[in-house]
């Protein structure tokens, strides 16, 4: 059986570009088309930007089950985001929006701007980046070995929440729309949780579920159950 | 999109040297940035957002300005020495590319002169004896810089007349870009490898800093060497100890 690519040391031609295009070819790129939210059967642009005293934006890979499951439920979805399995829902009772984003970082400067005329009507916004555990860089790992999740924010002031430390960030939708709003001088409360198991599962959603609803985000049910998987990583 | 703080209505670079990385090999050109911006205690007066940055948030990566949020794209001044120095924190998006360079000239195009800093492949450098240094300048900017360059005794970088700096990134083609607006600009780029590039970052500020030294008006320390402060953003550049529990 062979092995397609194992032991060959690849050198990119470049680092500056994150969709792996060389030098030499930067001069050929045509333009792409302008990316839009999907709403059903009405163009993007004669849709107005609803105006909401929560928007959330939850973001990271395979988030799409657990937002919906949880976050959804009493929601209405309004269009869909070029981003994989990304969407936009909308609660009219709490007047809560909701933004799932599954991790896209090629388009995440392009979605970015198409959320933010949402990000500047909403009264309150809160962003949630969620990233493996392994991506969390501290002096003092060896104090986190045995933490399901390890919760940050970033300029929130929340008593029990710990400050994200350089050189740990954020990047994505959910960075873009906090910093948009950080520079517009505008209130908004982000956080990270670097966690054990991606996708989440009953266990690792806890810390998540807490979280959210400690910051007054509504319709958050406080048990999560993960989608039946037919296999598994175990050898039968 | 152009932010810029304090109310300030609009960006004045009339007499302003702005340097700018390229994305390159082993980010060095980013790091020298750093290493300057840390090192003069530079002021965050602004940031850039587009579709050809990945957006970035975080905590600031400076000790200097504690407060600050790292973003894509950050815009730091230095008002006594008329100096700008802009800072990447994340690669582009090739497909926007074209469109993000053109605002970028758009935006720099008044400053009074540019460098453009960068890197190459050690493996691009054909004769070992030479200089691992390499420059391109706009006519212009020769003719201003004339004495500086033609001095041998002090500038040993070779001319670069190639149509690709390998591993450069955009260096090339933004340098083209500020050229054809007449901008004076200046390119200067060393040969390095991937790996721990923080020497190659000192290395080039100090080259520059030969050049001329009203470019960077990094004070002399009286012995005629200068200290260069490391960000606190540079802990664990690669990545966390690791565990005991492996061995």
């Amino acid at each position: 059986m062979s092995c397609p690519g194992f032991g060959e040391l690849n050198i990119p031609s470049s680092r500056a570009f994150w969709d792996d295009c060389d030098e030499d070819e930067l001069e050929n790129l045509k333009p792409v088309e302008k990316l839009q939210l999907k709403f059903d059967g009405e163009p993007a642009g004669e849709v107005a930007p609803v105006e909401s005293e929560l928007l959330v934006v939850i973001e990271g890979v395979n988030v799409t089950h657990f937002a919906t499951s949880l976050l959804a439920k009493d929601s209405k979805r309004l269009c869909g985001i070029p981003a994989k399995t990304s969407s936009l829902h909308w609660s009219p009772s709490s007047k809560q929006l909701l933004a799932i984003l599954e991790e896209d970082l090629t388009s995440s400067g392009e979605i970015t701007e198409l959320l933010l005329p949402y990000a500047k009507l909403a009264k309150k916004v809160v962003t949630l980046t969620l990233k493996p555990k392994v991506e969390f860089k501290s002096e003092d790992i060896q104090l986190y070995r045995d933490h399901i999740a390890i919760v940050r924010g970033v300029g929130v002031d929340q008593k029990d929440i710990t400050e994200l430390e350089a050189p740990n960030f954020i990047a994505g939708v959910a960075a873009g729309v906090a910093s948009w709003r950080d520079q517009e001088e505008l209130p908004v409360s982000s956080f990270v949780i670097y966690t054990d198991k991606l996708p989440l599962d009953a266990t690792a959603a806890q810390p998540v579920i807490k979280l959210l609803q400690s910051v007054g985000v509504q319709s958050c049910s406080p048990n999560y159950v993960p989608p039946r998987k037919e296999n598994s990583y175990l050898y039968m | 999109m152009l932010f810029l703080k304090d109310k300030r209505p609009k960006l004045d670079l009339a007499e302003h040297t702005v340097i700018i990385p390229s994305i390159c090999v082993g980010n060095a050109a980013q790091l020298a940035c750093d290493l300057l911006i840390a090192s003069k205690e530079l002021r965050r007066i602004g940031s850039l957002t587009h579709p050809a940055l990945i957006p970035v948030y975080g905590p600031s990566a400076y000790q200097h300005e504690p407060k600050e949020k790292v973003s894509s794209c950050e815009l730091y001044e230095g008002s006594e020495d008329k100096l700008l120095v802009v800072q990447f924190r994340a690669p582009w998006v090739a497909r926007h590319t074209g469109h993000f360079q053109k605002e970028l000239v758009e935006l720099l195009k008044g400053a009074r002169r540019v460098v453009i800093l960068s890197g190459s492949f050690g493996f691009e450098k054909r004769v070992i004896e030479e200089s691992p240094w390499a420059y391109r300048a706009s006519d212009n900017f020769k003719e201003a810089h004339a004495a500086q360059l033609g001095n041998s005794e002090l500038i040993k970088w070779k001319e670069h007349k190639g149509e690709a700096i390998y591993g450069g990134g955009n260096a090339l083609q933004l340098f083209k870009a500020f050229d054809e607006q007449k901008v004076p600009v200046m390119l200067l780029f060393r040969y390095l490898l991937e790996g721990d590039n923080s020497t190659d970052a000192s290395l080039i500020v100090r080259e520059l800093n030969e050049l001329c030294e009203d470019f960077l008006q990094l004070r002399n320390g009286g012995d005629g060497s200068f200290k260069l402060t490391v960000p606190k953003s540079w802990n664990l550049l690669f990545g966390n100890d690791v565990t005991e529990l492996l061995f």
